[in-house]
């Protein structure tokens, strides 16, 4: 009853880029695994000296070594978040996908029912998420077995199991509401906010006394809640999982099955009438209004206002949100890190969380923070690209504009955007430093400002650099999502193994975060390194557009 | 700059890796006329366009516009220059009117009473977004756009694709009135109904090559017609061939069609000499005319772009 044709096209359209993300999941195993692995006998009887309570935190059994370490964090954080990435990628733009393009007044007039059309959909989209778990299995294996790691009694299948259920649930939130509103951007952007809070929700709420079982309404709280790379695969979580898949599914069928096919890009009717609200419309001109139209620069910029607001206010609100638990935690997780030696403390790259500068360092300044201003300026960078894909810079110059001015009002719009974020950083950080009273320097949590500020430009620099050489927002995008995430596992793995050590300096994250700005204070070297390198890009950048032929 | 010529191309050539899209292009348009550009799609338009407004760079030659140099002056020619790229993308989160004010600051200010009256003569709605326009009316965002400075030269890239009747006829007039105040209009298009119409001279471009440049005058003294001719029975071709004026003649079974230059007598007089049954005349498409007066040159292009490789142009 599956339409074969509109099932294989789903499958075709997707499993490259699936691939990708799949690869790229390998590589970053076998670099993990190849410094871990490097450690050798010392790091394993360090490992056996680990207190079993960090064991149990991070989720992986004591005979399992440093390369347990390793696995656990490939299948808690990286694995899940690429497959469920791509799960999400592939529900919103199932159905809503086909009407954002217009295609989908073709589709909806071949004699065949919508019913049929969203099951041939969906059967695309469970292929590429089961096939791109189980290769990401595979791959796994394949990395341990060329780095001759040994990974004891962990339970593999059960961990890709669980993996593999959540990221079909994530999935199943963005086909719904994809498939129920036609509303593409819409479905991502909710399915990609859950995944977030629910990844921030899984991590955190545990930490805190009486509001661990809170974690558990969050879909990422099933990935390792069960600790199933110990326990094994923990069936009644995963049926529960694929039920609520079930029901999602059943409820975009009804969805799909009672309204209008739009097309070309459709509107939430919830949304419309929250915008035709007077009080609200306010907010939504500023969030999905025009923006300026006074020059390049600030229409650039102000293009970005959607991502500013959502990225300024997200950091600015966990950098207050994280000092203000600090309190609560400090005496948990500090008994657990005072038992520690410190060696053990810097191999595994954990924080010291004892200390409210370390605290804020491992909750905030590694991940979060990147996190936002990367995609904040990568977004920014990619912009120049963005006016040849769309076709719209023939008109722009047809107006008495040198190149010059248009790559130069682009760039601009990277450094802005990156400083909004930086500053949302340091005015979090230092309210939840002012409420809790943390008494970290001022000054420290501006360097950590600056030096994101800086972190940002460069990222958003090799965007805007990979678009000016190619007019593809594709190549933009890969250069600068590319340099991120090889920068961060750079500077996040290398540095474990001491023969390896100084190679995380060809990374921009090690002049970001190879030290802890919240207690270091201000590098001006290494912010020196990051101007300079997003200087350079952007100046090669710029060249490189005034010479070559424009496209669209 | 004053007596230089509107737009001129000397031996404009444009490749892409193997495939040649325009080659050896020479182009001279005078100020004050309607100059209409015409082929096929795929024969070397927008690229000719794209290389006067240096969005890509000549592979050889060079174009200049009011004297000046396409790319080291760029910046100064767009000051005197509109421009309405064919298969128009705007920012989809603009309304009408902020499109123009964003290209208006562009251009350091412009005359908004201008665009008032320009949005009326079109029947232009500017408070939508650009997103929810129809493909017609976000064209005429489009013309409005490339009009509103009262530009020196104007080159649109097929600028009635979605207008309806009443808005192209205004279009029409508009572009005739901005001509005659001595600005000059390089109008590129597959339309020929529409070239016909307004052009003053017409250049015929095919597969890269420059066919020919006509005044629209000359090629009304060359237009052909269309006759054709039913009988009552079948009459074979060779009565028709070497008439006077009478090109090319095809029969099947009682139906004759034969294509004409110039008056239709000498050809009706021998017809009557039998029973017709039916006449119907028709004009011949102005690229028919450059096919069959040009078809050395058609020739030759085709074949040397047999030559340089087969490509998709721009």
């Amino acid at each position: 009853m599956m339409l074969r044709s509109l099932y294989l096209k789903t499958v075709r359209d997707r499993w490259v880029s699936a691939l990708i993300g799949v690869g790229s999941l390998f590589l970053i195993a076998w670099m993990v695994l190849a410094v871990y692995g490097g450690l050798d006998s010392e790091a394993v009887d360090v490992f056996e000296s680990l207190p079993p309570a960090y064991l149990s935190l991070i989720g992986i059994p004591a005979d399992s070594g440093s390369a347990g370490l390793a696995i656990s964090m490939l299948f808690n954080f990286i694995g899940p978040f690429v497959i469920a990435g791509i799960a999400v990628s592939m529900g919103s733009a199932a159905i809503a996908g086909e009407e954002r393009d217009g295609t989908m007044n073709l589709l909806a007039t071949v004699p065949r029912s919508r019913s049929r059309i969203l099951r041939s959909k969906t059967a695309g989209v469970l292929t590429i998420v089961v096939g791109m778990t189980t290769i990401s299995w595979l791959s796994y294996l394949a990395a341990i077995a060329i780095t001759g790691s040994d990974t004891g009694s962990l339970n593999l299948i059960a961990a890709t199991v669980q993996v593999g259920a959540v990221a079909i649930l994530y999935g199943s939130v963005a086909l719904a509401i994809g498939a129920g509103t036609g509303n593409q951007a819409l479905a991502s952007g909710v399915a990609v906010a859950f995944i977030v809070v629910s990844f921030l929700g899984a991590g955190l709420l545990p930490l805190i006394d009486g509001w661990a079982d809170w974690a558990k309404i969050f879909p990422w709280y099933y990935i390792s809640g069960s600790q199933p790379l110990n326990n094994g695969v923990d069936w009644t979580q995963v049926a529960g999982l694929l039920g609520i898949a079930i029901i999602l599914y059943v409820l975009a069928w009804w969805g799909f099955n009672r309204r209008d096919v739009q097309s070309g890009g459709a509107r939430a009717p919830m949304l419309e009438r929250l915008r035709s609200n007077p009080h609200l419309a306010k907010a939504f001109a500023l969030l999905s209004g025009s923006g300026s139209v006074r020059s390049i620069a600030s229409r650039a910029f102000t293009d970005l206002r959607a991502l500013l607001v959502i990225a300024g206010f997200g950091v600015l609100f966990m950098g207050f949100v994280v000092g203000v638990m600090f309190p609560s935690i400090s005496d948990s997780v500090g008994g657990l890190v005072d038992s520690m030696p410190e060696s053990v403390l810097a191999m595994v790259g954990f924080a010291d969380f004892s200390t409210a500068t370390g605290w804020y360092f491992g909750e905030m300044l590694t991940i979060l923070a990147p996190i936002a201003v990367s995609v904040v300026a990568i977004s920014a960078g990619v912009a120049l690209a963005g006016e040849e894909k769309n076709r719209t810079i023939g008109v722009l110059l047809g107006t008495p504009t040198s190149r010059n001015k248009v790559a130069r009002g682009k760039a601009i719009a990277v450094i802005f955007g990156s400083v909004v974020v930086g500053f949302a950083t340091f005015a979090g950080i230092a309210l939840g430093n002012l409420a809790a009273s943390l008494e970290m320097s001022y000054w420290n949590i501006a360097a950590a400002g600056l030096l994101l500020v800086g972190l940002g430009m460069v990222l958003g620099a090799a965007a805007f650099l990979g678009g000016a050489l190619t007019g593809k927002t594709s190549v933009a995008l890969g250069a600068g999502v590319g340099l991120a995430v090889l920068g961060w596992g750079m500077n996040s793995f290398l540095p474990i193994n001491p023969d390896l050590a100084n190679w995380a300096k060809i990374s921009p994250f090690y002049y970001y975060s190879g030290e802890n700005p919240l207690e270091e204070g201000m590098n001006w070297g290494h912010m020196g390194v990051l101007l300079a390198i997003a200087a350079v890009l952007t100046l090669v950048g710029i060249l490189a557009y005034n010479r070559r032929d424009l496209r669209g | 700059m004053n007596d230089s010529l509107a737009i001129e191309t000397i031996g404009l050539t444009k490749k892409f890796g193997n495939f040649t899209a325009v080659d050896d292009v020479s182009l001279q348009i005078q100020r004050g006329e309607i100059f209409g550009f015409l082929g096929p799609n795929g024969a070397g338009k927008s690229t000719t366009i794209k290389s006067i407004l240096d969005l890509i760079r000549p592979t050889t030659g060079e174009c200049r516009v009011l004297g000046l140099d396409s790319r080291a002056d760029a910046v100064e020619i767009r000051r005197h220059l509109g421009f309405l790229p064919a298969d128009l993308a705007l920012y989809p989160s603009l309304t009408g009117k902020q499109t123009l004010a964003y290209l208006g600051h562009l251009r350091g200010g412009v005359d908004w009473k201008w665009i008032d009256q320009l949005a009326e003569r079109f029947d232009a709605d500017l408070s939508k977004k650009i997103s929810e326009y129809s493909s017609g009316n976000r064209q005429k965002v489009g013309l409005i756009q490339a009009f509103m400075h009262k530009p020196q030269v104007l080159i649109l890239d097929e600028p009635i694709t979605g207008l309806d009747p009443l808005v192209q006829l205004e279009f029409h007039t508009l572009m005739r009135e901005h001509v005659s105040q001595g600005n000059t209009v390089f109008l590129s298009s597959h339309t020929i109904s529409e070239v016909e119409r307004v052009a003053d001279r017409v250049g015929f471009i095919r597969r890269g090559h420059l066919i020919a440049v006509e005044t629209m005058s000359e090629l009304h003294d060359k237009a052909l017609g269309r006759i054709t001719l039913e009988f009552a029975e079948p009459v074979p071709a060779s009565v028709f061939e070497g008439i006077e004026g009478v090109h090319e003649v095809t029969t099947e079974g009682p139906t004759v069609t034969a294509q004409y230059e110039g008056s239709m007598a000498p050809l009706l007089k021998v017809a009557t000499e039998r029973e017709v049954v039916s006449v119907s005349s028709a004009s011949v498409d102005l690229d028919e005319i450059f096919l069959e007066f040009y078809r050395d040159e058609v020739q030759a292009a085709d074949a040397a772009a047999s030559d340089g490789g087969e490509g998709a142009a721009a």
